[in-house]
């Protein structure tokens, strides 16, 4: 009989999911199954550009109406990192309330939205042992020691989560935090602490080499193999930039777009909160590792418009970039503007400096049960040594319950459709005909971007993989007195103009398109 | 004995693209006498004084490996993104041991399409190999020790475009893939036009009453500058072709542009840092091809890549960035090799690629060394010191108009022709044909290949070779005994370079005893002073991290019993040795 309830709610569960609210993240199939749903829109084209290694779809969803390859657009990308979930779930939130509340956008602009880059990971959240992942599922050799994922983490007190171990050593370097005791530092020997603890991930020394989890079993980290800064040889990373299904097929997808004009992702870094610095010395060597002046500038208008958005001050958001991560790539080898945000982070609290100490004591004040107390275990690779299995659980501090999630995606998908405002506007002032005699007619005309973002960024100016703006006349080489046929411009600033004037003979129509893909097209007819 | 001969020689009849009689070629050799150094007989009989189309020289390949079974077998190893293959040869003495077993030598060519001469020396190396082993002592030594992959062509698509479209000697030099040059959401609208029909994309001038230049009067191939006081009746017009688009443009929006030799994985950067990069390293096919062959044959130690011209033997670093990936220790072999190499083939300098050309990121040799600890170089082939055995530096028209007067007898030039042109009106279209200037002339490629091909010899001869020798026993009483092996290699280059070890590239080189009861095990660091570091697991297998070049490392273990034992090494680079009590 109870048997049979249980299955009885299951099944209900099952068949109702879409009417009870979502109490955790998804799964990856409850992933697959929105996306669908999504799918079935007539502005959605979901395509799955390929399988991961551990058999995963990677989707993307192109949204759009009409001529959607000549209109900017906003790529979208989640599951940067495979721990960071609430990713995922705010680049679908976002589609979703795109496509129901927001359509109206896609008049004027195209986007792309990756969900999930990361899905082999992003699967540990769900599975029977979590802990906070980033690889896929390639075989990997991390410690190069020519064996493969040999010494990764192990569950020593069973409560099917990785978090910390620490072993009583005074050789350690770690000690009890004074503010609060679940949580290490470091000892500063320079004041002439002692340390007390060393402290491993949760594991043990299965290859016997006096190493702890040092070749973890997951592969390659999508945010770790990309090639700006490519960290060559490192554990993540390999020994080839975008060696993987995943990677490789969103950049052969992505360079085939051309009307993509910026990039929001979801992941650790963060140039919204506050926008990154120009380094002139970093700006002007051949290997460009500054964001250079003027896109400074605009990344500067972008976090401010953030900032008016989202309300969650920020509070210790330091990485603004990692070796071979996403968001960097986007800007300094893809060309386009490139803004990331992890979309949470925890608030300061009671003027807590540590992150770890803040964190527990915010999570306290809400009643959140997210410590794993330090509980003594057998080690087998510390007989002799006392070693406690605990520490904050895996997921929680870059993840917020799920309940938060509703809030933070609202306020990204306002932030998103701002920008998408912004975008470069090209239009056609100042139209002048003027007649010469002898079926003459010199034609002036102003090509005006009016919008704050200019149509190419400083970097996008110099990349091969944005095109120019490009103005063609439709009039024959024997109409066409002076003036160029096809014309070509670098780029078009923040609300600047060109002018561009042609003689034509005869009479008749005469038709002026400029633009590009990223920048939009405008039009112009004139009759002669 | 008549029917076999006779079947044979239908086969060879059937083989023989050329339909020429098997019985006249035999007949002919008994009235050729040995030359020194070359094949007296070849299997396989190549004329070394032209250029062979990928398919030409695949047709070379097969015979090849049809010729020699026992030495050569061909495969493809990917393909080329207009579906063509990419094919390799690979040469070594099978019934001495696997390919994959003995140190090996990567040699390919033609990376870039117009530097087509690669194709044919990386070929003559297989060629001279498998036809001079039945007579030289140094070559079963050296296919018993070693193993050679060659893959003439690695961009096959575009090496048959510059032989049979038009072209300049400098095009397509990337592959067939067309990109927007010019940025105006159009690829490839603008191509060049071969005007005149020859299959060469030469000049155009014209004549003008403000024109800058003369025709020599003596030599009317040369255009001459006239003096700033001077008023002349020529002038330049450019490449021949068309604007084909009406944007005002002629010949801008051809094959590629990209540069397949700077797609490769090694401080990759993108284009608009090292103009030339795709999307990504390996982002074309015929590079990934290599890039994975080579990252399954860990056993690949040395590398040879051939191009034109300007007779260089070039090492890295490509980027002046990358200096500290480059160390002294393995620069004092570089410099070993190189410069012998230098007295090997003269007129080619032993160069530096950041300092003494130019400073690139994402070239191939940068990838094999700097990602795969790998000891390579690239030769630019083509020098114009063999023209006449004198300095007249790179380019010198007036020595190129010499040339195709003395040497070539006009075959090296199109002469100027009157020429209709839409845009223009009335043009001149003449100049150096594609086949010209970087490329060999017929009679300079069989000698230069050799050369070249020696010195790739050379290169591949001092990979590691490792032997187990010196074994040695000492009662410890109580049972035990203490036995040592060195491990000796004999060439210049060290199992692991310093690069490898700096990044743990390679797995160590294995040393291991079977049929004793190991009780420790021991890298020897000194033995006179008794400085041993222990390996606490798995003794029967000591990992060595290196084993250097001209030099030898000791491994010591303490056994509880051993009687008939055998002692191994396998090193990743080094090939394996084997020692049995």
């Amino acid at each position: 009989m109870r048997k049979f309830l249980l299955t009885g709610l299951m099944l209900g569960s099952l068949i109702c999911s879409d009417s009870f609210a979502q109490s955790d993240y998804p799964t990856l199939s409850q992933v697959t199954q929105r996306l669908q749903k999504l799918g079935s829109n007539s502005a959605v084209e979901l395509k799955s550009l390929t399988k991961t290694e551990g058999g995963k779809d990677i989707y993307v969803l192109k949204v759009g109406t009409g001529a959607k390859d000549e209109k900017p657009a906003i790529a979208v990308v989640g599951g940067v990192e495979g721990f960071h979930v609430l990713s995922v779930e705010l680049a679908l939130q976002f589609a979703e309330k795109l496509v129901a509340e927001n359509a109206a956008v896609l008049e004027k602009t195209t986007f792309y939205i990756f969900p999930n880059m990361s899905p082999d990971a992003y699967e540990q959240y769900h599975a029977a042992l979590k802990y906070e992942r980033r690889g896929n599922a390639v075989p990997m050799d991390h410690d190069r020691d020519g064996k493969m994922g040999e010494s990764g983490y192990s569950d020593l007190n069973g409560d099917g989560m990785i978090t910390w171990m620490r072993v009583e050593d005074p050789m350690g370097e770690w000690m009890v935090y004074k503010d609060d005791e679940r949580v290490l530092v470091k000892a500063d020997r320079s004041k002439g602490e002692a340390g007390k603890y060393r402290v491993f991930k949760e594991s043990k020394d299965d290859d016997k080499d006096g190493e702890f989890a040092e070749d973890l079993q997951e592969g390659i980290a999508f945010n770790r193999s990309l090639t700006y800064k490519f960290p060559v040889f490192e554990p993540l990373a390999g020994d080839i930039a975008v060696s993987q299904k995943e990677s490789r097929a969103m950049l052969d997808y992505l360079f085939e777009q051309w009307n993509i004009f910026a990039f929001v992702t979801f992941s650790p870094a963060n140039n919204l909160s506050t926008p990154l610095k120009y380094s002139a010395g970093d700006a002007k060597k051949r290997v460009v590792t500054s964001i250079l002046e003027k896109d400074q500038a605009i990344n500067a208008m972008v976090s401010g418009i953030y900032n008016e958005t989202v309300t969650s001050k920020a509070f210790q958001q330091t990485n603004q970039g990692t070796d071979g991560d996403f968001f960097q790539w986007a800007y300094f080898h893809f060309a386009r503007l490139s803004f990331g945000t992890p979309g949470y982070w925890t608030p300061e609290f009671k003027g807590k400096t540590n992150a770890e100490a803040n964190y527990l004591a915010w999570a306290d004040s809400l009643g959140w049960n997210s410590f794993v107390p330090w509980t003594v275990v057998k080690h087998p690779d510390f007989p002799n040594q006392k070693a406690e299995v605990g520490g904050i659980k895996p997921f929680v501090m870059a993840n917020p319950p799920f309940e938060k999630v509703g809030k933070i995606a609202d306020e990204h998908t306002a932030f998103i459709l701002k920008l998408a405002e912004m975008q470069p506007k090209l239009e056609f002032h100042n139209l002048k005909s003027e007649s010469l005699g002898n079926g003459l007619t010199r034609i002036t005309v102003d090509l005006f971007n009016n919008s704050p973002l200019p149509t190419h960024s400083e970097m996008g100016a110099r990349s091969r993989w944005l095109r120019k703006v490009r103005i063609d006349v439709d009039a024959t080489k024997e109409k066409l007195v002076s003036g160029d046929k096809i014309k070509l411009l670098d780029s078009l600033g923040a609300y600047e103009k060109a002018t561009f004037s042609w003689i034509i003979r005869g009479t008749g129509t005469f038709n002026i398109k400029a633009g590009a893909p990223h920048a939009g097209f405008a039009t112009q007819t004139i009759k002669l | 004995m008549k029917i076999t001969k006779t079947t044979k020689l239908i086969v060879a009849l059937a083989l023989s693209a050329l339909c020429l009689s098997s019985i006249e070629t035999n007949a002919q050799q008994e009235n050729y006498f040995r030359a020194i150094g070359s094949p007296h007989k070849p299997k396989v009989e190549i004329a070394w004084n032209r250029y062979y189309s990928a398919e030409g020289l695949w047709d070379w390949m097969k015979k090849i490996a049809a010729a020699h079974p026992k030495l050569a077998k061909i495969e493809s190893i990917g393909k080329s993104f207009e579906g063509r293959d990419i094919l390799t040869l690979t040469i070594t003495d099978f019934s001495t041991g696997k390919d994959t077993d003995k140190p090996a030598m990567w040699i390919d060519g033609n990376i870039h399409s117009n530097e087509i001469q690669g194709g044919e020396f990386s070929l003559y190396v297989a060629w001279y190999l498998t036809e001079m082993h039945a007579d030289t002592k140094f070559i079963q030594e050296l296919l018993r020790d070693k193993t050679f992959y060659i893959t003439p062509t690695i961009n096959p698509d575009a090496r048959n475009n510059f032989f049979k479209e038009p072209n300049t000697a400098n095009s397509p030099r990337s592959g067939m893939i067309v990109l927007d040059n010019d940025g105006d959401g159009q690829a490839g609208e603008d191509m060049m036009n071969d005007l005149d029909g020859d299959g060469h994309i030469t000049m155009m001038i014209r004549r003008s009453p403000t024109g800058r230049f003369i025709k020599d009067p003596l030599d009317p191939r040369r255009l001459m500058a006239v003096g700033p006081d001077q008023v002349g009746d020529y002038e330049m017009l450019g490449q021949e072709g068309m604007d084909n688009d009406g944007d005002g443009e002629v010949n801008e929006d051809g094959i590629g542009y990209y540069d397949p030799n700077r797609d490769w994985g090694w401080n990759w950067q993108p284009d608009y840092i090292q103009r030339g990069a795709m999307r990504y390293p390996f982002t074309l096919p015929e590079n990934r091809a290599v890039m994975e062959f080579v990252m399954k044959h860990p056993n690949i130690a040395g590398a040879q890549s051939f191009h034109n011209s300007g007779g260089m033997i070039l090492r890295g670093p490509g980027a002046e960035e990358d200096l500290n990936t480059y160390n002294l220790e393995d620069i004092r072999i570089y410099d070993a090799i190189g410069k012998k190499g230098e007295e090997m083939i003269p007129g080619y300098r032993y160069l530096t690629v950041y300092k003494d050309l130019y400073s690139v990121f994402g070239g191939e040799l940068d990838w094999f060394y700097g990602n795969r600890g790998i000891f390579t170089y690239t030769n630019e082939l083509m020098v114009p010191y063999l023209y006449f055995n004198k300095e007249a530096g790179r380019g010198n028209q007036d020595e190129q108009l010499k040339v195709d007067q003395l040497l070539t007898f006009g075959d090296a030039f199109v002469d100027f022709k009157e020429y209709n042109h839409p845009q223009f009106g009335t043009v001149e279209i003449g100049g150096f044909k594609k086949n010209f200037g970087r490329a060999h002339p017929g009679f300079l490629l069989e000698q230069d290949a050799h050369r070249n091909s020696a010195f790739t010899i050379y290169h591949a001869y001092h990979t590691p070779k490792l032997s187990v020798m010196d074994v040695k026993e000492e009662d410890l009483g109580g049972g035990l005994k203490a036995i040592t092996a060195t491990i000796f290699n004999e060439r210049m280059m060290p199992t692991h370079a310093s690069q490898d070890l700096k990044y743990r590239i390679e797995r160590p080189d294995y040393v291991s005893i079977t049929g004793a009861k190991v009780v420790a095990g021991f890298v020897v660091e000194d033995e006179d002073m008794k400085k041993f570091k222990e390996q606490k697991a798995s003794p029967e297998k000591m990992a060595v991290e290196n084993v250097p070049g001209m030099g030898a490392v000791k491994v010591k273990w303490i056994v509880s019993s051993a009687s008939n034992y055998s002692i191994t090494v396998d090193s990743a680079k080094g090939g394996k040795a084997s020692w049995k009590k």
